[in-house]
């Protein structure tokens, strides 16, 4: 038995090759059937935008190499996967795995996005799992909860759209039924707009230079488009603007925005830009009750909450060893059950085997005689397995069995009946 | 007993102060249950202590039972508005009362002053409340001015993790200053009323004073509910009117020393 993960992320590989390796949900049963045909006992395949990991059960010399290939194909051009990927085994694939969920292992630390794509990699795989990396994965969304529950790893927020989200929410008491305008058509808004409405932020104006564009997204969104010149207005009762053109120079300007401010009668106003350059002049954060961000800004929001979050690593790691140490101590259990029989049976063999070749060379014995040297050959047998059993069931219990196991299996020239 | 439940009390508030400064200093903030426990436990010990108490005319009842309401309008405020920031001011302001109140002497056991029975004591407990209301007012624009700046200056600390949001602060601010007001309004009728009927004769400079600070309190007012400010004017506007209260009562004092009456 075995535990082993292969893999690519966002530390050994740029984007562009993390691209070619990823997963559509529907690719990743015929990726994992060919894992499995090349001779793993189980797999769960967990790809996202930073990472492409198989988990494999039972991962023989040529499963490592047929997972190689698999992404060496996507890479294409004759490159080896492997240059960008690394090996866990055992203790450290589950460690591995565990610091994944908890979002130790993200590219923003503590991210919670992870455990869902966790969970969605074990489910996508159940069929192909294996009861091993069934447990596995099950324990591993529990470790994440208990991080981000005992600790403060996903507190605060650590990316430049939740820091938008975290700087509305200081100023409005409730974002929910709030209204937004988004200006422009970035990524980057677009991302921070989806941020906004997952806190129920209703985006109700798109405004862009060019009418098509805005009235696209704003379909999307189930807003109504505006041309920029017509946005000004809505600055009186928007509660958020979000900003992010591709314009060169400033487009929200104090003569623009100005007199519709003034008409709010006091009510907050929080602009939000992410335009590079920026989209707003900084002279409209001198209007009362507007407080604007940049990019700048909401980046040193999200740097001092991953500054925040990086104090809890160390109780964030104790608590994965802690769960290691659980995981393995079940691992052993469930392994040390088929050795130990098949120990037993092997030994009681030898002692049958032998006992029959005695008494036929001591014919001339009674049957009690016979009887009481059968009883002697089976107390014998069971003291010299008593020790034996014991340090294996404890060392077993203490996450220590499996070592053990493989000694004795290689001592014994056990077969390999112990997977579950 | 008075004194033991005032000082359970005083210990109580204290620890609840070191709670809601804690998180300013870098360290875990406490679970909500404890935020909210510690003072209501200190609130019970409080109303136990002031039970016992049978005068309340003195500075010293007073400044406990001013004390108890901050406290009580401290928990109301974390458990309605989740504001748990109010305690950073009402904490150490409620200790501090408090000690004070104990440091002057609580007045002793005994049988309540003729004349002077319910209706005064019903005097000074609205009083007392009306108060304690206007000064949550003056915390809460306090608190919004600082997260005001915070925002406007970018500026990304303890302030801005830890204060409640600028809109709910503005809400807590205009439910204190409509709420403290009538409320004061009604305590100040009652004194009236009880130095009439017990033939007392009320002093013209307190009169003409108090008078002037009502006028002061209700323009804030006024201008929050009539005129419709809200943010920053209206903060200001009632940091100006509880500063009123403040100053006038201070003059009061000095011109008429002494702690056997609060006023």
């Amino acid at each position: 038995m075995s535990i082993t993960v292969l893999g690519v992320n966002h530390r050994t590989a740029p984007l562009d090759v993390r691209e070619r390796f990823a997963h559509e949900r529907r690719e990743v049963p015929a990726s994992l059937e060919r894992v499995l045909a090349a001779g793993a006992r189980g797999g769960v395949l967990l790809s996202t935008c930073n990472r492409t990991e198989f988990y494999l059960a039972e991962a023989d010399v040529a499963v490592p190499e047929a997972v190689w290939a698999i992404l060496s194909e996507r890479l294409g051009g004759g490159r080896s996967a492997s240059e960008y990927g690394y090996t866990r085994r055992d203790r450290d694939a589950v460690r591995h795995l565990y610091r994944v969920s908890a979002g130790l292992d993200a590219m923003i630390l503590g991210e919670s996005q992870i455990q869902g794509q966790v969970r969605d990699a074990w489910e996508t795989s159940k069929g192909q799992a294996g009861p091993v990396l069934h447990r596995l994965f099950q324990s591993a969304l529990l470790v994440g909860a208990r991080v981000r529950s005992e600790t403060g790893l996903a507190t605060g927020a650590a990316s430049a759209p939740s820091a938008a989200v975290a700087v509305a929410a200081r100023i409005f008491t409730r974002l929910a039924g709030r209204s937004a305008l988004i200006l422009g058509a970035g990524d980057m808004a677009e991302l921070a707009a989806t941020c906004l409405a997952s806190e129920g932020v209703r985006v109700t104006l798109v405004a862009n230079r060019t009418y098509e564009r805005a009235r696209a997204i704003a379909e999307q969104m189930g807003a109504r488009a505006l041309t920029l010149d017509e946005a000004w207005e809505h600055f009186a009762d928007a509660d958020i603007v979000l900003s992010s053109t591709a314009a060169p120079h400033a487009v929200v300007t104090w003569d623009h925005v100005a007199p519709a401010v003034a008409r709010r009668g006091g009510r907050p106003l929080c602009i939000l830009d992410l335009g590079m350059p920026r989209d707003v002049e900084p002279a409209v954060a001198q209007l009362e009750n507007v407080f604007l961000y940049d990019i700048d800004d909401l980046q040193a929001v999200a740097a001092q909450a991953a500054a925040e979050r990086r104090r809890d690593i160390p109780a964030a790691e104790r608590i994965v060893s802690e769960e290691v140490e659980r995981f393995w101590a079940w691992y052993g259990g469930l392994v040390v059950v088929p050795v130990l029989k098949e120990f037993r049976e092997r030994l009681d063999q030898v002692r049958a085997t032998e006992l029959e070749r005695a008494l036929r060379r001591l014919a001339h014995l009674s049957p009690e005689d016979r009887g009481e040297i059968e009883h002697f050959s089976q107390t014998l047998l069971n003291k010299f397995l008593h020790q034996p059993t014991l340090a294996l069931k404890e060392a077993a219990q203490a996450g220590r069995g499996y070592g053990l196991l493989e000694a004795l299996k290689r001592l014994f020239g056990l077969e390999r009946r112990d997977d579950p | 007993m008075v004194l033991v439940p005032h000082l359970i009390a005083l210990a109580l508030y204290a620890l609840a102060a070191a709670l809601a400064l804690a998180p300013f200093a870098g360290l875990r903030s406490a679970p909500r249950a404890l935020r909210l426990g510690v003072p209501l436990l200190g609130i019970a010990a409080h109303v136990i202590g002031i039970a016992r108490v049978t005068s309340f005319l003195g500075v010293a009842p007073t400044l406990s039972m001013l004390a108890l309401f901050l406290v009580a309008l401290q928990a109301a405020s974390e458990g309605l508005f989740g504001a748990s920031a109010v305690g950073v001011f009402t904490g150490p302001l409620a200790t501090g009362l408090l000690g004070l109140a104990l440091l002057i002497g609580l007045a002793p056991e005994g049988p309540p002053p003729s004349g002077r029975g319910a209706w005064s004591i019903l005097h000074i407990t609205v009083s007392v409340l009306g108060l304690a209301m206007l000064a949550l007012a003056f915390i809460a624009a306090a608190l919004y001015l600082l997260q005001f700046r915070e925002l406007k200056a970018k500026r990304f600390g303890a302030v801005f993790r830890l204060f409640p949001p600028l809109e709910r602060l503005d809400q807590l601010n205009h439910l204190s200053l409509v709420l403290g007001f009538p409320t004061v309004t009604l305590g100040v009728l009652l004194g009236f009323g009880v130095r009439y009927a017990g033939g007392a004769s009320v002093d013209a400079a307190q009169v003409v004073w108090g008078m002037l600070t009502w006028v002061v309190l209700g323009w804030a007012v006024g201008v929050r509910v009539v005129r419709h400010w809200a943010g920053r004017r209206a903060a200001f506007a009632s940091i100006a009117s509880f500063t009123a209260v403040l100053l006038v009562y201070v003059a009061l004092k000095l011109a008429a020393p002494g702690t056997q009456r609060f006023l």
